[in-house]
């Protein structure tokens, strides 16, 4: 009698036995972003279980952060040697990181990405400096001007085009409790914002001479501070230390006409009434004697922080997965309409534009993805990156010039003089 | 002294500010967390709801980890709390009760831990945690919670062991007390005003501590309700009846709990006054 037999079925029985085991090793791939909201932490779970299912050799996990805490502990979990692999990131933070870590640039990756997807420039742009590209742009936000239609149309005003006409429409519709224009003036992110919204619609845009001097003492600057200090009269007495969401329920509660804000469509839906013909959305005004209207516009981007060969080829297979257009349609509606597609193919994708909120404000997010394509970045701009940035944005100096004007009353251009000798002093 | 018509139409004016500036705002949260969206943002605000639901509530527990956020500040807290009490207690008596050369310079020194802003000593106190393996786990809030609540606890327990006679200890001790039964039997009953006041402070601390917590705990699942809250509101948008019902329940177990231990400060009080 032959042995093969026996063996056979032994090999079998414990091939059997042990059938259950997997029969490689497991990549783990620890992913930290700062959507915590909980509808956005689904969404994103949902995207990884898919993943995880379809790559049973990889485990991707996420681990929210806060944005309030994320420029601490980075540095720090980098320091104690267990960083996340993938880091979510805005242009400025990865300035930030690479300070504290040494980082291999993903440029290669950009451009097989790129030409998959075809990135939008200005979303690229803001991570390529110093020889490389720090971030895989993932979603843009750009900031616009959402006005109450019917208020405008009660007062007979046009949405403004022109600081001219937002400063008119701002003095028209101020009246009978009614806020013409809410803005923000205090030392935060918020107003560091709507401060360079203005500025770049002035042609204020950059912060940086091509030297890496600062270009902040300027005509244009000091044009824009001292606008905002006449448009602010129009918000609301408590506005000054305002955030998005006060903003927001400014807006949605009919009480404000007009604010600057990135998106205002899920609060106005779910806290506002939810009228869609009722929620208009342009592009910020700009001065007078400007040809077109700009915005200040964040490509939030990722990062690879891992060492490991292995751990950087998974986080890379993960974001493949990603920006595959389905699955991108799906990620970006994790906040409809606020995160806003920055690929070409992304734009067109099915899942993201049959999301029901997008698909009862379409007019609205078609506009704010008009208003993205002209957006910049303060310290991204120019063709010249300055990691330098990072001191400024972190220290809010463009928001604590506008509160000198604003809130001090301070002479915009001795403001802007020693906003401009501070942000040196920030960079050296 | 008998007080007059107008003095006593002041008190209860004084009473009635005081009142109002404290339990307003609490009234304010409460009652909104029961309003419809609308209701809460609208221009006019409403100090008693036009609407009722419990929407916010709900969405709060289904949607959200709030009740692992929950958990996770009540074991912290808790522990933090007993923590700082025992330790609290037995430092007092070694300063207070026992004769050690250096006692007055520690006892000074204690306070020491209170000259460095938080955030400061984070980032050393992030690296330590990680060599030790603490980074990410509830172990490392209650080790911080207590550390910077017991300094302040020791200072405390000494006005309440000043109050205490020596000649209580020394009277069990001629009954045949041993040291652990005179702690249990008369110090501890005669301390329990200063271990509740302690126990409350060492609580609210921990219960309200955002720093560390936000830092030190990396995972969604072992975050405490500080931290938690803050990421379920958002950064750009803000979801206002979500906010106000996280509020509303937070601080619940803060009342619970003074109302608790409230009782046994009540008794110690009586005690101490029998004794």
């Amino acid at each position: 009698m032959s042995l093969k037999p026996t063996l056979l079925a032994g090999a079998l029985a414990l091939a059997g036995a042990f059938g259950a085991a997997p029969s490689y090793a497991q990549t783990e791939v620890k992913l930290w972003h700062m959507e915590q909201p909980p509808h956005r932490v689904a969404r994103i779970q949902e995207l990884i279980d898919a993943f995880n299912a379809a790559n049973p050799d990889i485990k991707v996990v996420q681990e929210p952060q806060s944005w309030d805490q994320v420029y601490a502990k980075v540095p720090a979990a980098i320091a104690a040697g267990n960083p996340p692999d993938m880091l979510f990131a805005i242009p400025d933070f990865t300035t930030v990181v690479r300070k504290v870590d040494q980082l291999e640039s993903v440029a290669d990756f950009v451009k097989e990405l790129d030409a998959e997807h075809g990135f939008v420039p200005a979303a690229v742009e803001p991570y390529s400096y110093d020889g490389g590209v720090w971030a895989v742009p993932l979603y843009n936000m750009a900031l616009s001007l959402w006005y109450n239609k019917k208020m405008l149309d009660d007062a007979g005003v046009a949405p403004p085009k022109t600081w001219s006409e937002w400063k008119a429409a701002a003095q028209t519709l101020s009246k009978d409790g009614i806020v013409g224009v809410g803005l923000p003036a205090n030392k935060q992110l918020y107003t560091d914002q709507t401060t360079y919204a203005v500025m770049v619609n002035n042609g204020a845009s950059d912060l940086f001479n091509a030297d890496g001097s600062i270009a902040f003492d300027n005509e244009k600057t000091v044009g824009a501070y001292d606008f905002y200090k006449d448009l602010y009269q129009y918000s609301s007495p408590d506005a000054a230390n305002w955030t998005w969401g006060e903003a927001e329920a400014c807006f949605s509660s009919e009480t404000c006409a007009m604010i600057l804000q990135f998106t205002v469509i899920s609060t106005y839906d779910a806290q506002g009434g939810g009228d869609a013909a009722n929620l208009g959305v342009a592009p910020v005004p700009h001065a007078d004697d400007q040809a077109d209207s700009s915005t200040i516009a964040y490509s939030n981007g990722v990062m690879f922080l891992s060492k490991d060969p292995a751990k950087r080829e998974a986080s890379k297979k993960f974001i493949r997965f990603l920006l595959q257009p389905d699955n991108y349609g799906k990620f970006l509606t994790m906040e409809p309409g606020l995160f806003l597609p920055v690929t070409k193919d992304g734009a067109a994708a099915g899942t993201f534009w049959s999301d029901p909120l997008v698909v009862k404000y379409k007019s609205q997010v078609e506009q704010m993805i008009k208003n993205a394509d002209r957006g910049m970045l303060f310290g991204f701009t120019g063709g010249h990156v300055f990691p330098a940035i990072g001191a400024i944005s972190a220290q809010n100096m463009l928001a604590e010039t506008l509160q000198k004007v604003v809130i001090n009353g301070s002479d915009a251009a001795t403001a802007v003089k020693e906003g401009a000798a501070a942000m040196t002093e920030a960079t050296k | 002294m008998k007080r007059g018509l107008a003095g006593t139409a002041a008190l209860l004016l004084g009473l009635l500010v005081l009142a109002l500036v404290v339990l307003f705002p609490m009234w304010a949260v409460l009652s909104s967390s029961i309003k419809l969206p609308r209701e809460i943002i609208h221009r006019i605000p409403t100090y008693f709801p036009k609407s009722f639901t419990l929407q916010h509530y709900q969405k709060l527990l289904a949607t959200s980890d709030f009740p692992a956020y929950f958990g996770n500040s009540l074991v912290v807290a808790l522990l933090s709390a007993a923590i700082t009490v025992a330790l609290a207690t037995l430092a007092g008596y070694a300063f207070f009760r026992l004769e050690f050369r250096g006692r007055e310079l520690i006892y000074r020194m204690v306070m020491v831990a209170y000259a460095f802003p938080s955030i400061v000593i984070l980032i050393p106190i992030y690296l330590m945690f990680a060599k030790l393996g603490l980074i990410d786990t509830r172990t490392a809030l209650v080790i911080v919670n207590v550390t910077f609540a017991l300094p302040f606890s020791i200072w405390m327990m000494r006005t309440f062991f000043a109050a205490l006679p020596h000649e209580l200890e020394e009277a069990a001790a001629i009954d045949g007390a041993s040291l652990f039964e005179t702690a249990r039997y008369v110090l501890v009953p005669l301390l329990g005003p200063g271990m509740a006041s302690i126990a409350v402070f060492a609580f609210v601390s921990s219960w309200t501590e955002y720093l560390f917590a936000s830092v030190l705990i990396l995972s969604d699942a072992k975050r405490t309700i500080p931290v938690g809250l803050s990421g379920i509101i958002g950064q750009y948008q803000i979801d206002w009846g979500l906010l106000l019902a996280g509020a509303s329940l937070s601080i619940l177990p803060v009342v619970v709990f003074f109302a608790f231990v409230g009782r046994f400060f009540v008794s110690g009080l009586t005690e101490g006054a029998v004794k």
